[in-house]
């Protein structure tokens, strides 16, 4: 019974590991950093986008911040908000770019009318 | 049968002293004095010392089953039978015995009817224990087969148990009822909103996703997605602002889901942003039949490419091939298949939706069959069910119980995906990813597999199952 309950906690913990590691996704280093909406958006002014490399984000606009968690999935940066949404960030030009898919659904690019641009300002994601 | 040939746990025997027969011997510890399988010749007293009886498995595994002293005797019984020895017995410290062979024990036990009632008694009482463990060991497996409530219990109670502690430790988390202690939002009848509507009095926001929204609308709404609303909002309010008296009109909020929570949450951000006259619509799901609708025909979701997930999902359709040969469609190892390939499906697919339950609640309300108060609470639930029973069936606890539970719940998933497909919904399935997977008829054929491997493992498993006394590796019947 002993090597039975062994071989339950070793499972269990595989299983624990793979939830440790499943949150993790790729590295998030190439894609951490400043970025800003290449277009104002709404009459409001420049979307500053902030990815920290400890998968934290913010998105600022007319001094209104929203924070977000992120991870890289198959080469592509989710956002994931805390009502569930999630946008999918898709980057160009070796990570200077992205462009945000504002419907909260998957699509092959980013859909014309509902895509936000962003562009990299600095390297590396500011912490609070 | 001999002490060699004892079960474990055998009693010490009573002390037997012996005069002129035999043939003393001094052994030094570690002494093999009789080995398991070999003829029986002699017949041992130990004078002093210590033995220990074992018995040895093929591959070497050993188990000790006693050990005996000073006055103790072993190797009489297999004299009696002349069955070879089923265990050995070596010397655990420099002993001294007196070694009688076949001939002086027949003499010694014509001599000493003591001797021989003893030895009838220990056979008689090895043979009433040996009926019990076999009486027990039947009853054991029957029961392996059988479910009872308790492993149900015991499933789902452990499901909501580790879903409610991991969301207290998620940053993630979610809570338990969605809006509990939220403050009610004002309600407008739908023959008032439309009386508004058509005086041009009123702001008609959806508040559904966007595919929901493209799909159809009452005419002339304006689409703010409440999980997009932070991100959002400010395009909603410049739209506003770009409409001359638009600020001032009534905000009628409508969404369209029994689980409500689209138009009343969005009704309560509204209001939390200082927007006056916000209401929501009282019969949410009538507004497609009474207000003039925009429609566009219904597109499904577009699809991402799920990876080795995705390709895993696919493989209960071989299930139906299987199905047709007989042999295979009844053995053990497809059971032992099913069970792995289930297991490993289950736990895959559980891991995100347990890491951010916020983007599994959200799946849930797109289905609209799921009523407000219990979205949250499946949300956190499900992935954890989906994971012990994955869990139980790759180790091999409870399978049929744990088969029963996943036929159930895919029954679950079945007949939400034909409502979704009948009524044209274009929602993320939720089943592998968390976007980017369309509902359509294959994945309904994919459930449908995946029901009856559980059927198959139901009827037909046997084979690598844990139980109390560890894994049976073969296939044992009764």
């Amino acid at each position: 019974m002993k090597t039975n309950f062994l071989k339950l906690a070793a499972v269990l913990g595989l299983i624990l590991a793979g939830l440790v590691l499943g949150g993790c996704g790729e590295s998030r280093t190439p894609f951490a950093g400043t970025y800003k909406s290449m277009e104002p958006f709404a009459g409001k002014g420049y979307i500053d986008l902030n990815l920290q490399e400890d998968g934290r984000g913010t998105w600022t606009l007319a001094g209104k911040t929203v924070e977000f968690t992120w991870m890289v999935n198959e080469k592509k940066v989710w956002i994931y908000t805390k009502t569930g949404a999630i946008i999918i960030v898709t980057p160009s030009d070796g990570g200077k770019m992205l462009s945000a898919d504002m419907t909260g659904e998957w699509h092959k690019g980013c859909p014309a009318n509902s895509c936000v641009v962003f562009r990299k300002v600095e390297q590396g994601g500011q912490g609070h | 049968m001999a002490a060699t040939d004892k079960p474990p746990g055998t009693e010490a025997k009573t002390e037997l002293k012996i005069d002129h027969i035999g043939q003393e011997v001094n052994l030094p510890a570690g002494t093999r004095i009789v080995s398991q399988g070999e003829a029986p010749e002699f017949f041992y007293v130990i004078q002093s010392g210590k033995v220990r009886v074992f018995r040895e498995t093929a591959d070497r595994i050993r188990t000790d089953l006693t050990e005996l002293g000073p006055g103790s005797y072993f190797g009489e019984v297999a004299l009696v039978t002349g069955q070879p020895r089923s265990a050995s017995v070596e010397a655990t410290e420099d002993s001294r015995l007196v070694k009688v062979s076949k001939v002086e024990f027949d003499t010694l036990l014509d001599q000493n009817p003591q001797l021989a009632r003893h030895i009838i008694q220990q056979l008689a009482s090895w043979l009433v224990a040996g009926d019990t463990r076999l009486e027990t060991e039947v009853v054991h497996q029957v029961k392996l087969r059988q479910i009872s409530w308790f492993d149900y219990v015991l499933m789902c109670g452990l499901s909501v148990v580790l879903a409610l502690i991991f969301n207290i430790y998620n940053d993630n988390k979610i809570p338990l009822i969605h809006d509990w202690g939220q403050p009610a939002v004002a309600e407008i009848p739908i023959g008032q909103a439309l009386a508004l509507y058509r005086q041009n009095k009123a702001v008609f926001v959806d508040a559904r996703k966007s595919p929901f929204f493209d799909q159809d609308h009452i005419k002339g709404a304006m689409n703010l997605p409440v999980i997009l609303f932070d991100l959002m909002y400010p395009m909603f309010q410049f739209t506003l602002d770009q409409t001359p008296g638009d600020k001032d009109k009534t905000l009628v909020v409508y969404g369209g889901t029994i689980s409500r929570r689209m138009d009343e949450d969005l009704a309560r951000m509204l209001i939390r942003r200082g927007l006056k006259h916000v209401v929501v619509m009282k019969q949410y799901r009538d507004w497609a039949s009474v207000f003039p609708i925009t429609k566009h025909p219904p597109k499904p979701a577009a699809t991402m490419p799920l990876g080795v997930p995705g390709m895993l999902e696919w493989i209960p359709m071989s299930i139906f091939l299987l199905f047709l040969i007989p042999p295979i469609r009844r053995s053990p190892y497809l059971s032992v298949f099913c069970r792995l390939l289930l297991g490993a499906i289950f736990i895959s697919f559980a891991l995100s939706k347990i890491l951010r339950p916020a983007v599994f609640a959200l799946n849930v309300v797109d289905y609209g069959i799921m009523p407000s108060f219990g979205v949250n609470l499946w949300a956190l639930a499900l992935p954890w069910a989906e994971l012990l029973v994955g869990l139980f069936l790759i180790l091999g606890i409870r399978t049929r119980a744990a088969a029963t539970l996943i036929a159930a719940m895919n029954i679950i998933f079945i007949v939400g995906l034909v409502n979704a497909i009948l009524h044209h919904m274009p929602i993320n399935c939720g089943c592998v990813g968390e976007v980017g997977e369309p509902v359509n008829w294959l994945k309904v054929t994919k459930n449908v597999g995946m029901v009856l491997m559980c059927l198959q493992i139901y009827l037909y498993d046997r084979l690598l199952v844990l139980d109390r006394g560890g894994f049976i590796l073969r296939d044992r019947k009764i």
